[in-house]
């Protein structure tokens, strides 16, 4: 309607006589639009290490497993799963799945799903830059037509929390059109199969009737509501913001928390939230002074009014942590001790450590995280930690932090993120010494002892204690500032129903439904 | 030159404008005695405060506040530092930079001018903001760097010029006269050919000033600007083009102080070419 | 045209292209920061499978080897797969070029249409109200920083007025066979009146934000080459002629003063191609500007080095045109 009548506004503006008749070839047809901040790189499940793509193509492309809204790992394409030994899963294939060409989705596939994944060079001589999600997966193997066998190099508990990211391709399609051809076509098994890729611009969808009704345990089971979905392209957040009060689309992901207000007095349009799963911290560099000193590192956390900052920069939508992991996350200890606000107490710690009349630092930061860096830094100058903000870009920052031998910084306001809410996750690349993003350069032999103990741990509440352990350390030691975990906010139209947003930042249309 | 800058002051125009560039001049070099408030002073419960005319506004902040809660007319009048320093100092590097590769390839010819033609032709191959955007990731962020990324291609415009008006002063009788006095080729360059094209030269640089203005504010505009607590305007007009749904302000009033500043450089370097370009004289 | 200045003119674009690709590829080659690294994200990885994707990649071999390997592939059209789109680098360009040229072409018409006639007048009523008041109009297009103005743009049009959309070229209703892959061309060739005007009505902001620039500038050269044809003897003679005012300037002044406004022109679009990230970013224009950005800050190299010898090429290319058309519009001058 809207539509018609700005087509009907333009024409009269440049007075075209030509601009009669509506065009619209779907009249009456359930259309949903998703504003979405980046287009997928590529529609080949297999080939990317994209967030945004991976949200695309999931609505088209089913997996083995998946997760619920409250985050719980269910199947999808298998019937059921267990573990037989450590080394060993089970999968059950769930019987009358078909493709979008209407051919069954057999054992054949999912076997050939996860060899094009994980064997070197299995994609046109290239390998799989999704193998590393699949840890040391050895094998897929048939044992009959309606079980696969995963076995695993080594014990990996974390296997059904992983699968989720990884969708199932068919065997024969694959042969037929080959790596390059699925980069742009699609045959999957998901609720909406693909129309057209107008890239840069917008990913068309429309429903799948032949779809044999996703995971059971998600109800409704059946096929999609809408007949038509679009993730329409628009990177910037304003723009986006703007379509969506606009009445151009119907959700839009990375709502900014400071438009939330906007979002939510408009009349047609609400706010939709849902506890994220990336973890945001200040990596306090452990290997040189000022912060090797543990009692500057404590400082550092109760200088901090973490509140006043989720109050006023984040608009209250985040969670504050006092460790790593997020309160939803596996292993996670709800009774950690709070760093208090506290500038007396963060004033005599650095005394303590020698430094009555302060210190000098730097808050590294990517440009997209200035202000709340900014605000960190003005709440800390406070105490006597007087931050200067350099802003960076994020690949120099990552190579400053991760990669180069020696840590020449102070402090980097970053996060990591944690998909799998398992702590093998995101507790051993930041917190294991030597780990890929132990940017605080933390190393506490007995931490390391633990998580390693941890990730090969398959009694369930033997593990939990182990993470447990491991987290008082950190707290304790605290090689960050322990920061937050900030919502993931969406804004929807009121004429959508249906569609809750999900933690892992996936947008399943699947129930979704507009009037 | 007098009659010139005669021209030039009987264009009240031009000239109201150029007066105006002086007034952002003098802002910027007296901003501690002109700010309100300290720019970098912020106040978490003042975020996005509304102007003094607005419901929520108070006269203290004139123009209302930041993200962070920082005075924004203070930050603009600050800001004016920011941005007029970059102009002038790209502009200075690149003209000087310009003027002596375009005096040599134009007065000495040959191999010289083979050599820096076709690096200005190489140059110019590059769009200008990717190539920026390229040396800034190079480089890394900071001010001098932005000054350095817009230089670099900068000095291929004012070169250009220089040795079309070199080529022609090279042939001119007092060049002649001063060559056969035995007069050093760089003396010839430097006091004989340089004064006598600048005009246009200064010119080229009033306006290419003002377009650099507006480059260093795509710069920030695309997360390469100058580093906090500082800020030029470009970098303010970025930082609240987030905001502007819900507080226009932020990124409004910035905006048009640079709407402003190169409105009056540009009018007045159009005044000014006028003025010098003795094809325009009646 | 002589074929041996065709010859000429083609020789000098070599050394200008294989500079380009030189300085490109060390620039982009020398900047800090790992694409493999950039890709893993946030992810415990083996170092075998870290090593894998930087040989999927080719950054295996030492900086000079693939430096030959770039310039030799470059020479025959080969210029590998995107690092994160893993696809071929010329597709994924091939695939955002149609909306970047679409959009530099409605910007550049609107810029001439735009600037020719109020340049002509401003130096036919010189020094009058209008004359000043045209000047400083078309002066306020430069002196706005173009993501400003497409924002207010935004605000007021789409989000305030709900006349425009907010971003994208076409909404989806309207479904075009590509011919040209030019949208504003393909719905008329089908004969979509309906359809070229939603084209049309997403287009209009892009346009208007980055043509307004390039319509200030042109409109000051035109007004400055009026001037100067009007003093010169042939349109005094034709004015002792007798001949109408109108045709003296349309038929006679106009030809020759259009020559550097073309000249102008032909180059400045190329700045309008290499300089639109910034509006494709703000309306959501699925251009190639706003791609080659985003591939600088995560080292694409591959598309970095590809693009910005397609925007070299097009630089020369547009050069050239800009000659052509110097020879159309005055004959006297021979290439």
């Amino acid at each position: 309607m809207l539509n018609a009548i700005r087509t009907a506004t333009v024409a009269g503006v440049i007075a075209t006589a030509l601009a009669a008749g509506s065009a619209s070839t779907t009249a009456g047809a359930a259309e949903l639009r998703v504003g979405f901040s980046a287009d997928a790189l590529t529609l080949d499940p297999a080939n990317h290490r994209n967030r945004e793509t991976e949200t695309i193509i999931r609505n088209m492309y089913d997996g083995v497993l998946t997760r619920d809204s409250n985050m719980q790992v269910v199947p999808e394409l298998a019937e059921s799963y267990q573990q037989i030994d450590a080394t060993t899963f089970e999968f059950k294939i769930r019987k009358g799945v078909t493709f979008h060409d209407g051919s069954p989705m057999t054992a054949q596939d999912i076997k050939y799903t996860f060899d094009r994944l994980t064997q070197e060079n299995a994609m046109g001589g290239q390998t799989s830059p999704r193998k590393g999600l699949l840890g040391p997966l050895a094998s897929v193997d048939i044992v009959d037509p309606d079980t696969v066998r995963f076995t695993l190099a080594e014990p990996w508990p974390i296997l059904p929390a992983m699968l989720p990211f990884q969708e199932v391709v068919s065997k024969a399609f694959v042969e037929k059109v080959g790596s390059e051809g699925l980069a742009t076509q699609v045959n999957g098994t998901g609720p909406f199969k693909l129309v057209e890729w107008r890239k840069g611009d917008s990913v068309i969808m429309e429903r799948f009737d032949g779809y044999y009704g996703g995971a059971t345990d998600i109800p409704p089971v059946g096929k999609a509501c809408v007949d038509r979905v679009i993730f329409k392209i628009i990177p910037e957040s304003a723009s986006r913001v703007a379509a969506l009060l606009a009445g151009d689309v119907d959700i839009i992901n990375e709502l900014p928390a400071h438009s939330m207000n906007q979002v939510a007095s408009n009349a047609n349009t609400q706010v939709k939230t849902v506890r994220g799963t990336r973890t945001y911290f200040v990596a306090l560099n452990t290997t040189r002074p000022p912060f090797d000193n543990p009692k500057v590192r404590k400082a550092a956390n109760h200088a901090l009014n973490k509140q006043l900052i989720i109050d006023k920069i984040l608009s209250g939508t985040a969670t504050p942590l006092n460790g790593v992991l997020s309160p939803d996350a596996f292993g996670f200890k709800a009774d950690l001790p709070t760093y208090e606000y506290d500038v007396a107490k963060a004033k005599a710690l650095l005394a303590e450590a020698g430094h009555p009349d302060g210190i000098d630092v730097t808050l590294d930061v990517d440009g997209p995280f200035k202000d709340t860096a900014e605000a960190i830094a003005s709440v800390l100058s406070k105490a006597g930690i007087r931050t200067r903000v350099e802003v960076g870009e994020s690949s120099l920052l990552v190579k400053k932090w991760r990669q180069d031998p020696e840590k020449t910084g102070d402090m980097w306001f970053t996060s990591w993120g944690n998909g799998s809410l398992d702590p093998a996750d995101i507790v051993e690349p930041t917190l294991q010494t030597g780990g890929r993003g132990n940017s605080a350069g933390y190393a506490n032999a007995r931490v390391d002892e633990l998580l390693k103990s941890a990730s090969t741990e398959l009694d369930r509440d033997k593990r939990i204690a182990l993470y447990h352990e491991a987290q008082t350390i950190v707290n304790d030691e605290a090689p960050w500032i322990f920061l937050w975990l900030p919502q993931e906010i969406y804004g929807v139209s009121k004429r959508l129903s249906g569609w809750q947003p999900s933690a892992d930042s996936r947008i399943n249309l699947h129930d979704a439904c507009v009037k | 030159m007098a009659r010139s800058l005669r021209l030039f002051a009987a264009n009240r125009l031009a000239a109201g404008c150029a007066l105006l560039v002086l007034a952002f001049v003098l802002m910027a070099i007296f901003s501690p005695w002109v700010a309100p408030h300290d720019p970098a002073e912020t106040d978490l419960f003042r975020r996005l405060q509304p102007p003094a005319w607005k419901e929520g506004g108070e006269w203290a902040y004139l123009l209302g506040c930041d993200a962070l809660g920082r005075d924004i007319l203070s930050r603009i009048i600050y800001g004016a530092r920011v941005s007029i320093f970059i102009g002038f100092m790209v502009i200075l590097v690149a003209t000087t930079a310009g003027i002596l590769a375009g005096l040599a390839a134009g007065y000495l010819r040959g191999w010289v001018d083979v050599v820096i033609s076709r690096l200005v032709d190489i140059l110019l191959g590059f769009p200008y903001l990717i190539f920026a955007i390229a040396l800034m990731a190079m480089m890394g962020p900071g001010l001098q760097n932005i000054i350095l990324a817009l230089a670099y291609k900068e000095w291929v415009i004012p070169c250009r010029v220089v040795r079309g008006e070199t080529l022609a002063a090279r042939e001119v009788e007092y060049v002649e006269a001063a060559r056969a006095l035995g007069a050093g080729r760089g003396r010839i360059m430097l006091r004989e050919i340089l004064p006598n094209i600048l005009s246009p030269v200064i010119v080229v640089a009033t306006i290419r000033m003002a377009n650099v203005i507006i480059l260093e504010a795509s710069l920030s505009f695309l997360g390469l600007g100058v580093q906090p607590p500082t800020a030029s305007w470009g970098q303010m007009v970025a930082d609240g083009r987030a905001f502007m749904l819900e507080a226009w302000w932020v990124s409004t009033f910035p905006g048009l102080a640079i709407l402003a500043l190169v409105l009056a450089i540009n009018v007045a370097s159009q005044g000014l070419r006028d003025a010098f370009d003795p094809k325009f004289h009646d | 045209m002589r074929l041996g200045k065709l010859l000429e003119r083609l020789a000098q674009l070599i050394p200008v292209l294989l500079g380009v690709s030189v300085i490109v590829f060390f620039m982009i080659t020398l900047t800090p920061g790992d694409p493999v690294q950039i890709m893993l994200g946030d992810q415990q990885v083996t170092p075998e499978q870290e090593a894998t994707l930087r040989r999927d990649m080719g950054l295996d071999l030492p900086v000079h080897e693939r430096f030959v390997k770039f310039l030799g592939n470059a020479a025959t059209g080969e210029f590998g797969l995107s690092f994160f789109h893993r696809r071929p680098v010329a597709d994924v360009i091939v695939e955002r070029l149609p909306a970047t040229i679409e959009l530099t072409l409605v910007s550049l018409i609107l810029a001439v249409v735009v600037a020719i006639p109020l340049g002509v007048l401003a130096a036919v009523k010189k020094s009058t109200i209008f004359d000043k008041a045209a000047t400083v109009t078309s002066l306020l297009g430069v002196s706005m920083p173009g993501f400003w103005f497409g924002i207010l743009l935004l605000l007021l049009f789409a989000v305030n007025l709900q006349l425009l959309p907010v971003s994208g070229r076409v909404d989806f209703d309207y479904q075009v066979q590509p011919i040209t892959h030019l949208l504003l061309i393909d719905t008329l060739l089908h004969g979509r009146p309906d359809a070229f005007v939603n084209v049309l009505s997403h287009i209009i902001m892009p346009a208007l934000t980055l043509g307004l620039p390039m319509a200030a500038i042109l409109m000051r050269v035109t007004r400055a080459s009026m001037l100067e044809v009007l003093t010169l003897d042939y349109v005094r003679f034709a004015e002792a002629k007798g001949l109408s005012r109108g045709r003296i300037l349309f038929r006679h002044a106009l030809k020759n003063a259009l020559i550097p406004t073309v000249t102008v022109a032909a180059l400045e679009t190329g700045t309008l191609l290499g300089g639109n990230m910034i509006v494709e970013t703000v309306f959501g224009w699925p251009g190639l500007g706003r791609l080659v950005v985003e591939s600088i800050f995560v080292r694409n190299y591959p598309l970095v080095q590809t693009a910005v010898l397609l925007y070299a090429i097009t630089y020369v290319v547009l050069n050239f045109i800009a000659d052509l058309l110097y020879t159309v519009l005055n004959p006297r001058v021979k290439l």
